[in-house]
């Protein structure tokens, strides 16, 4: 899957947030969404790359990928399973 | 001979892709900051961070003529403000070689709990005599009874600050700043040199490292050199205490508090070893306030790196990958430590607070060491637990 073309039905903009905070409110986001939904993260702080994964792998969710966008953030796409 | 210089290069590139590219688990930076924390015991005395800030807070106050008198030593001579320099350059070098430096800018609000959080664990801090680095993982290494209950103090601290930012997420909107626009297409991409900037660093410690030895100061120097060797395998495994203390009750998670526990048995055991062979003296960094300082400067301290985002070395590696928030946290937590520190002191408070209490000294040196590893297993156990239950996890 292109992570360039995915439409994702919900969008959370965390740039500019430290740890905790990307983290939190992803989990919260994703609480809220329906099986099959995919969720954009978009966030600045490089630690995400490490913890969106890695909580996605514990927590059954499925992680499609991330890519870093020209204006310097990252784009991260979840699935709910 | 050329393709000697082929496979050195291969080599180095290798060695570059396994330090600097892939992340490092949390296990992994916890034996090598245990490694360094016996180093820098045998070398100097036991690692704090807090101490540091408060001789910060000491000149600045001095220098704003608020504080008469000039305090004993520079920031350039006092071991855990030098430890502290060392961190956060080990820190800033290594988020260049790995190419993860940047400016981080956040939004206003997140400022204000950058400075608010940084000022809690100033407070803290002086209550628990030493942060999440003097107070808890070097109080433990050392054997000192205060240090369990500033763990105490730091979990409930952390469940009370996740709270917070929960309500907070509910009920206080903020705007993210939008990240920072950089068009590449236009003027210098400085991130392809980040790596060589980072060499150069190395280059500068090690010879400030020569610098110090010149001026009679070898032991100051390698205070240094070792600080600069935490920050980077701080940085590196993104070695937190802020999360390990709270990740248990956000996700449920406890990768990074296993990468603790491991850190602190080798740490105690190195530290064991030197004191019972008396290659240091067997109570020294045995000062912490058991039980009110410890537990009471634990919660205050929990909160506040809840807020920040950070606890003391955790701000201090984060500001030098280029947090700005971070660079908030530490100034909140100099301009309060070193004035509570000096009140506590002062006020006779510190007789109230508690006082350090050698764990072999109650259960003689194998029943304290036994004791202190079971109970970190029993703790091991309970996060294991709690990961597969989720049944501390907040919401």
């Amino acid at each position: 899957m292109n992570l360039e073309d995915i439409q994702a039905d919900e969008v959370l903009n965390a740039r500019g947030l430290s740890c905790p905070m990307p983290l939190l409110k992803m989990k919260k986001t994703l609480k809220g969404m329906k099986k099959e939904q995919i969720l954009e993260v978009l966030g600045t702080d490089p630690g995400s790359k490490n913890d969106i994964p890695n909580y996605c792998e514990k927590h059954n969710y499925n992680f499609l990928g991330y890519y870093d966008d020209q204006e310097n953030f990252t784009r991260y796409y979840i699935q709910i399973q | 001979m050329q393709k000697e210089s082929g496979f050195l290069r291969q080599e180095l590139g290798r060695g570059y892709g396994l330090v600097f590219q892939q992340a490092w688990p949390a296990w992994l930076s916890g034996i090598f900051l245990a490694i360094l924390a016996v180093m820098l015991f045998m070398w100097w005395h036991a690692w704090g961070v807090a101490g540091g800030f408060a001789n910060w807070g000491d000149w600045f106050y001095h220098l704003l003529g608020i504080y008469d008198s000039s305090p004993e030593k520079s920031i350039f001579l006092h071991g855990m403000s030098v430890s502290n320099i060392g961190l956060l350059v080990g820190a800033f070098a290594s988020a260049l070689l790995s190419r993860q430096f940047g400016v981080h800018r956040a939004p206003k609000f997140e400022y204000l709990k950058g400075l608010a959080g940084g000022a809690l664990m100033g407070v803290g801090a002086a209550l628990a005599a030493g942060c999440n680095v003097g107070g808890f993982y070097s109080a433990l290494g050392m054997l000192d009874l205060g240090g369990f209950m500033m763990m105490l103090g730091l979990f409930a601290g952390a469940y009370l600050g996740l709270l917070y930012l929960l309500w907070e997420m509910e009920n206080i909107g903020q705007g993210a700043t939008g990240g920072q626009h950089v068009d590449k297409n236009k003027g210098t991409d400085w991130s392809k040199a980040f790596p060589y900037i980072g060499g150069f660093v190395f280059l500068l410690i090690l010879t400030s490292f020569q610098a110090y030895s010149w001026l009679g100061h070898t032991k100051m120097g390698g205070v240094l050199f070792l600080g600069f060797l935490i920050g980077l395998v701080m940085h590196r495994g993104r070695f937190c205490f802020a999360n390990a203390f709270r990740e248990p009750f956000m996700t449920g998670d406890s990768t990074m508090m296993r990468g603790v526990i491991i850190s602190l048995i080798l740490y105690a055991l190195g530290a064991a070893a030197m004191k019972w062979a008396y290659i240091q003296p067997p109570t020294a960094g045995i000062y912490h306030p058991f039980w009110i300082g410890s537990l009471g400067g634990g919660l205050i301290f929990g909160f506040g790196m809840l807020l920040a985002g950070g606890c003391g070395s955790g701000s201090l590696w984060r500001a030098g990958e280029g947090h700005l928030k971070l660079w908030l946290a530490l100034a909140g937590f100099f301009l309060t430590n070193s004035p509570v520190s000096k009140f506590i002191d002062q006020s006779g408070l510190s007789e109230y607070l508690g006082q350090g209490i050698f764990i072999p000294n109650i259960l003689t040196w194998q029943g304290g060491l036994i004791l202190f590893i079971l109970v970190l297993f029993g703790l091991f156990l309970l996060l294991r637990w709690n990961e597969e239950t989720e049944n501390f996890v907040a919401f």
